[in-house]
């Protein structure tokens, strides 16, 4: 049974295998032997490699969630929708939203000139004011967006081009 | 006593406020948005009156909606809790018109600290020291003069203002007028109103503050001081009492000076007089006086011994307080820290999410304040607060050390919170040592970023433990399949005997894979089915 896991930016790999009671899990070529103690919904006992441990788990449909000695960590499956757009984005000047929130404002129109770090438009989530700049100079290719709208995490807001 | 209160908020503080009530045996009545239909406070309360969708300005901010909700249930009194109407002057009067208790302050009494304006020449005026600064005419013009006068940094911040709201700092003055334009637009988006003061920014300050508590009868008491001084966006994120600065000789100073400052205003109730303290000079001066219960109130009632909400009632029912100041002393040391959904290595922008698992720390000297639970949604609504975990030991590193252990302890999945970079701020010399001020965190952990050290091993295991758990919400057949344990991928089938299969690929599995494009499986009845399953 193989899985392959993306933890920030680097991809992981665990192979498992029984082995008598206990199971091996094979990570990067390294074996490493447990045995489960105890399985609940939203919390996993595990004998692992002789040393009892506790992992607190959770899941939705875009990530595994798992938390352990006081540690958060988000697990996705391999090739995210930002990667994704990452690589259509060859220029760079891509602007994804940097999380949920309402267009306030726009300061920039189609086809116009911009400069590194220039207000491009203003979000605003929990009554705060989030101003959008620019990443890099160049030229508003593409603007998605119009004020009062609601737009999630990662949606492309406005495309900057050569 | 009052036998029924409606409390005019939500999240942890409408659940604090709530509790405090049940133990006195008052009646409570809750009021929620839309969006709010099964929040923590709802299901906690004796009542729960719909006032409205989730914009809080159609809601939580809609005083007339609120005051109908009392009359409806009869409720002789309205707690606001903090933020939304809770130092609204307007609210506050049309509550006592409608034959109402408010718990809080007298209207005169918030109007006059309300404006930062006028709550500045009439500290002025009572021998309170204030910051230098301008607090008149508000016109553009006349502000880039003033700004001239008083130098950079500067900070600009609304009349009306709170909570780091409407507030900016100003280190070249050729960005005033963007500036002032922003702070403009977000303090007429939060408080209605668009006049600004502006405050010489006094770099490395530290932000103290003393608990006001008076009663109805002119008995004027402080509850000592929190050290609030590490922020992030002008925000606290982490407050203790004693401060590490103060000294008894400068803690007494300090205190009278709060109780003249809200003697001033003719104060009642309980609030908070604010004080920025320059550590070089070590001279401090009147900042704001907050008109109703802080955020950070539960860290003087474990060192002071008393239930400030219970007090809040107490004092609106026209108790006089059984106490004065002799008769108060500070016991131990008590750190808040706010557990936020933010993102501590994206600017601290809000996050939001569906909590999908959360667990609070336990043992001597804890104590969490939450307003969440398992399965509640975070939105772009609200604040963002999550839960605020308390700790009290005898001595200051022993709390440190206790609510390091709370953190480690904490667990809460589904969305982006600064419980990592608590437990970072705690464990940092300078934090140790008490040298903070209000521009620490900014300076010191400005470009933060989560240990990008490996996944440990166990926890990737547990991933792929856990990534066949799973049921999806829609499919019946499966949930079906699982209740009858023949889900050869469960461990939870057959209680703890766990049996992994070796067969095929997670492809080939016959679990119907129903996330987004991400490949994940969709669990929201996940808990569900494996309790079923018992």
């Amino acid at each position: 049974m193989r899985y392959r896991f993306q933890h920030l930016d680097r991809i992981y790999e665990v192979v498992f295998e029984h082995q008598g009671s206990a199971y091996l899990a094979n990570i990067d070529g390294q074996p490493y032997t447990f045995e489960v103690l105890d399985a609940q919904p939203g919390v996993l006992s595990l004998q692992f490699e002789g040393r009892p441990i506790m992992v607190y788990w959770a899941k939705d449909s875009a990530a595994q969630w798992l938390a352990r000695d006081g540690c958060t960590y988000q697990l996705q499956k391999p090739t995210s929708r930002r990667q994704a757009s990452m690589v259509e984005d060859r220029y760079g000047g891509a602007i994804l939203a940097p999380m949920p929130a309402q267009v306030l404002g726009l300061r920039v129109v189609e086809g116009d000139p911009v400069e590194k770090g220039q207000t491009l438009m203003l979000l605003e989530a929990m009554k705060m004011e989030i101003p959008i700049l620019a990443p890099l100079a160049g030229r508003v290719v593409r603007l998605l967006v119009k004020p009062g709208k609601f737009v999630e995490k990662d949606q492309l807001l406005i495309e900057i081009g050569e | 006593m009052f036998k029924k209160i409606l409390v005019a908020n939500r999240g942890e503080i409408a659940v604090r406020v709530i509790r405090s009530c049940r133990e006195m045996g008052i009646a409570t009545v809750a009021v929620y948005s839309e969006i709010d239909r099964r929040a923590l406070h709802v299901r906690l309360a004796d009542e729960a009156v719909w006032i409205g969708p989730a914009p809080a300005t159609q809601s939580y901010l809609d005083g007339g909606r609120i005051l109908a909700a009392a009359r409806k249930t009869g409720a002789e009194a309205i707690h606001p809790g903090y933020g939304f109407l809770s130092e609204n002057a307007d609210f506050a009067r049309n509550v006592l018109q409608a034959g109402l208790v408010f718990i809080g302050p007298p209207p005169e009494a918030i109007q006059a600290m309300g404006n930062k304006s006028g709550a500045r020449a009439l500290m002025q005026s009572n021998q309170v020291p204030i910051v230098p600064g301008y607090h008149a005419t508000d016109d553009d013009v006349t502000l880039a003069v003033k700004a001239i006068d008083i130098g950079v940094p500067l900070l600009i911040k609304a009349a009306a203002g709170g909570g780091g709201k409407g507030m900016r700092v100003v280190t070249d003055l050729k960005n005033l007028e963007e500036a002032l334009a922003a702070a403009r637009r977000e303090s007429q988006h939060a408080f209605g109103d668009t006049h600004m003061i502006l405050e010489r920014f006094l770099p490395r300050a530290r932000h103290i503050e003393f608990q006001i508590l008076a009663d109805r009868h002119g008995n004027i008491l402080h509850l000592f001081e929190r050290e609030c001084s590490v922020q992030r966006r002008q925000q606290k994120i982490i407050e203790e009492t004693p401060s590490p600065f103060l000294d008894e000789e400068l803690r007494v100073r300090m205190g009278r000076a709060a109780v003249a400052a809200a003697r001033a205003v003719g104060y009642q109730n309980a609030g908070t007089i604010e004080f920025i303290v320059d550590p070089e000079k070590r001279d401090f001066y009147f900042l704001e006086m907050n008109t109703r219960l802080q955020v950070e109130h539960p860290v003087t009632e474990l060192v002071v011994g008393l239930d400030l909400v219970q007090w809040q009632i107490r004092i609106a029912a026209g108790e006089v307080l059984p106490f004065d100041q002799a008769d108060l002393s500070q016991r131990g040391h008590a750190i808040e820290c706010r557990l936020y959904a933010e993102d501590p290595a994206n600017h601290f922008l809000p996050a939001i999410g569906k909590i999908l698992n959360f667990i609070e720390p336990k043992g001597p000297g804890l104590r969490v304040d939450s307003g969440f639970s398992v399965g509640d949604q975070v939105t772009i609504h609200y604040d963002p607060l999550i839960a605020k975990v308390i700790a009290w030991a005898e001595d200051r590193p022993s709390a440190i050390r206790r609510m390091l252990f709370a953190l480690r302890e904490t667990v809460l999945l589904g969305l982006t919170h600064n419980g990592q970079f608590l437990q970072e701020v705690l464990m940092d010399e300078q934090f140790k040592l008490g040298n903070v001020y209000t521009t620490w965190i900014e300076e010191t952990f400005g470009d933060w970023q989560p240990p990008m050290c490996a996944l440990p091993t166990e926890v990737l295991v547990a991933a792929a433990l856990t990534f066949f758990h799973s049921t999806p919400a829609s499919g019946s057949e499966d949930l079906a399949r699982v209740a009858a344990g023949k889900d050869p991928y469960s461990p939870w089938q057959s209680g703890s005997s766990f049996r992994l299969s070796s067969g095929g690929p997670p492809e080939t599995s016959p679990i119907r894979s129903t996330g987004t494009g991400s490949g994940l499986l969709q669990t929201e009845e996940s808990s569900d089915a494996a309790t079923e399953e018992r």
